[in-house]
């Protein structure tokens, strides 16, 4: 049973605007009047060309209005002909981006899934695309909320669940799931956008009897729960893999464990593997590698270069060549203490005393990582990749008696303290690092062509940082930002929205 | 140093399992060769519908979540269902010998038992698990090169302590210690004003602009972090920084010395 509200005037008002949609065409040159993804764009970077709000106004900026949901906002909203689409689990509302004003909002009854958080939706057409915590995929009425279909991604009742903002490429739609307390196959699945048929599944690591060319180890896991980047001249999408499980038993799957942790480039009309790179091999720690596989062309050394950047919840930042999966970089940008060092090709070396054991280890980062999935930005103009870090420590454990499935220890975290971190890509070296607090941050990174970088403090604190140095321009308090700052212009007026609390928080200059 | 009112639950929530199998009613157990030559079978007949693992597959349903595996006997419900199919469910009939269907029973219940013994959650600690220390050791640590004897005394604050925290607990509250009882100290902080009046308090909170205090009279003020200056004494701070120092052997040797502070 589903319950949609809505309200007749506004709905058919916007079903007139929706009446063009998203196609693969916008989705490569998205207008300034959206934010029609995830990412808001292919590359990942989190980064606007805006240049309406300046170091000099950015004192002035207001709210415009405010948009309270049921739920923590946790999720990047998309933005398409004026409508906001954010979600929660088991919600998208649709929100006038102008106003603030609810146009319709979808939910359903809880489910036994399990509920962890919601990354956000796709549009595509006419229609909304959410995932739900029992792992289904519902295609909604862009104009109405109404389910047009509804098809099972993967088996909840297996221990799957998803949080996953779908990816749009050409006529695919790119799923993935999550799924850490039992032994599963990382899969991702792409979907036929108009029928909901499952067009290919590309598994991180073999399911029981397919072989996939790729022997985990013994390894299940690697869930692709993050929403992936496109190079649309390369026709390859990059998507991070999640930990191998079971999650701190490292003993009964030995060796690298692909393909988890890694970042993986993919045909999105076949599924098939152009190649792999894994940031953490045999990983014990939890420290999946999904977090977003940056794009970015630029000079390297003085060389032009198509490279994917990301920051790992590992500690470690890493850029690659995009077209090979080679590595040009491998540098912390947090406190790590679970490596050797790093080998010829880029990856670190993980020190088996830092597995976890009976007694515990003292590891850093801890579980939550040195980052997790909230959005880095990458500006281009100082070559600077602006990143949420913590420098943390945990305890793991590990025993015989604690099995060979799902999570198999425990890992109680220490103590951590929260920064935003700038890292100049041609050599890791950390350029600035701001202090937000104690623990992880909770939010993500914008950054804009005036030198402006927005973010959010571990207080109540939105933050204006001028990008070049860190230093802070501007601040409010609107609440603590739970997710990525993003920004659009409607009717020649550039709006940065963000999720404070439960409220969609926009704001302009006068 | 700051210290922050939010728990970070994000990703450190209490995990849950797939959802449990219905349980098998009479308990049974077959031969490893039963099992083994029950898996080479059921690979080969039913893995295409029903996976190799009998976890189910694209078209046949998940066996170890089967009521009617749960229900069965031996065999007595599985075996008329194989050589008799299920039509109206698109299962064939299946001509095998009594013993090819017994070696499929066999392994339809080795893996419903492998799933009804899946816990996939987080796991528990236990003291007898942290005896791994040096207590002699951890004692010339705390009192030499770790520096804890700076701040602790085993014989006035930390007396005890091994009575009131054991195992895991004690080794959190000796890392970092922000919960359980006694409450630890808080930060000590001194404000100065423009106007040079001090006010001294405990700290109750700080960002990047605004500091506030709990005073002598246990009012709460604040302050925009410009208009004063800070003085403060954030014990955490130390055992932070601590944490970036300790060696495991170190760790586990201090909580072992703590542990015998009775």
């Amino acid at each position: 049973m589903r319950f949609v509200f809505g309200f007749g005037l506004v709905v058919s008002l916007a079903a007139i605007a929706l009446s063009q949609g998203v196609t693969p065409a916008m989705l490569l040159k998205p207008p300034v009047d959206s934010w029609p993804t995830y990412h808001g764009d292919y590359t990942g970077k989190h980064h606007s060309a805006f240049t309406q709000i300046t170091p000099a106004n950015v004192g002035q900026l207001t709210q415009a209005w405010k948009f309270q949901t049921t739920a923590g906002v946790k999720s990047t909203p998309v933005l398409v002909n004026g409508v906001l689409y954010v979600s929660a689990p088991d919600n998208v509302w649709a929100v006038d981006a102008r106003t603030g004003k609810e146009l319709w909002r979808y939910t359903q009854p809880r489910s036994d899934a399990f509920y962890i958080g919601h990354r956000g939706v796709a549009v595509y057409k006419d229609m909304v695309y959410v995932t739900t915590p029992n792992a289904h995929l519902l295609a909604l009425n862009a104009s109405d909320g109404k389910v047009r279909w509804d098809v099972v991604i993967a088996d909840s009742k297996k221990g799957y669940w998803s949080t996953n903002a779908p990816l749009v490429v050409g006529n695919h739609m790119l799923v993935g799931v999550s799924g850490d307390f039992d032994n599963l196959p990382g899969q991702l699945k792409s979907i036929d956008p108009d029928t909901g048929k499952t067009q290919w599944i590309f598994y991180s690591t073999p399911p029981a009897g397919v072989d996939t060319g790729t022997p985990s180890g013994g390894s299940t896991g690697g869930q692709m729960w993050m929403t992936g980047t496109y190079d649309p001249e390369l026709n390859l999408v990059y998507v991070g893999t999640g930990n191998p499980t079971p999650v701190l038993n490292g003993v009964m799957r030995p060796g690298d464990n692909k393909w988890t942790c890694s970042i993986v480039a993919l045909n999105p009309d076949t599924g098939k593997l152009a190649w792999g790179f894994q940031v953490s091999p045999h990983d014990t720690h939890d420290w999946d590698a999904a977090e977003v596989p940056v794009l970015v062309d630029a000079n390297f050394n003085g060389t032009p270069r198509k490279m994917v950047m990301q920051a790992s919840r590992n500690g470690y930042f890493f850029v690659l060549d995009r077209t090979n999966g080679k590595n040009l970089v491998t540098a912390p940008f947090a406190s790590v203490n679970w490596s050797k060092g790093i080998d010829a090709e880029g990856h670190p070396i993980p020190n088996s005393d830092k597995e976890p054991q009976r007694d515990g280890r003292l590891v850093s980062p801890n579980e939550s990582g040195a980052t997790n999935y909230r959005s880095p930005s990458f500006d281009p103009q100082s070559g600077l990749f602006i990143v949420s870090a913590q420098d943390a420590y945990g305890l793991y454990f590990f025993k015989p008696e604690h099995g060979d499935y799902g999570w198999a220890g425990a890992s109680p975290s220490v103590a951590g303290k929260g920064f935003i971190r700038a890292i100049d890509y041609q050599t890791g070296k950390i350029k600035w690092s701001h202090p937000i607090g104690d623990g992880a941050g909770t939010a993500g990174v914008l950054s804009t062509a005036t030198g402006l970088t927005f973010t959010g403090d571990n207080s109540v604190n939105l933050l204006a940082l001028r990008t070049s140095d860190g230093t802070t321009l501007w601040h409010s308090n609107v609440g603590r930002i739970g997710n990525s700052p993003i920004t659009y212009m409607l009717d020649g007026k550039q709006y940065l929205l963000v999720g404070a609390g439960n409220s969609l928080v926009a704001l302009a200059v006068p | 140093m700051r210290i922050s009112i939010w728990i970070i639950a994000t990703l450190l929530s209490a995990g849950q399992a797939s959802q449990r199998p219905p349980q098998t009613v009479t308990p049974q157990t077959y031969t490893p060769e039963q099992i083994q030559a029950g898996q080479t079978r059921f690979s080969s007949q039913c893995g295409f519908c029903h996976g190799r693992d009998a976890a189910g597959g694209e078209t046949g349903p998940d066996l170890t979540r089967s009521v009617l595996v749960a229900q069965d006997l031996r065999g007595d419900k599985i075996s008329p269902i194989v050589k008799m199919g299920r039509q109206e469910k698109g299962m064939p009939a299946f001509d095998l010998g009594d013993a090819d269907v017994s070696a499929i029973v066999a392994y339809i219940h080795d893996q419903k038992a492998k799933a009804e013994a899946h816990n996939g959650n987080r796991r528990n600690v236990e003291p007898s698990d942290l005896e791994t220390g040096n207590a002699d050791a951890g004692r010339q640590y705390f009192d030499g090169a770790g520096g804890c004897a700076k701040c602790h005394s085993a014989t006035g604050d930390l007396a005890g302590i091994g009575t009131r925290f054991q195992g895991l607990a004690l080794l959190q509250r000796m890392l970092y210690p922000t919960a359980g009882r006694p409450a630890p100290a808080p930060a000590k902080v001194t404000v100065k004003l423009k106007s040079d009046e001090t006010v001294a308090g405990t700290l109750v909170s700080r960002d990047e602009f605004t500091i506030t205090l709990k005073d002598d009279t246990g009012a709460n003020r604040s302050w925009p972090v410009t208009d004063v200056t800070i003085t403060m004494n954030d014990p955490l701070a130390v055992h932070f920084d601590q944490l970036g120092k300790y060696t495991d052997t170190d760790m586990h040797n201090v909580r072992a010395y703590l542990q015998t502070l009775r």
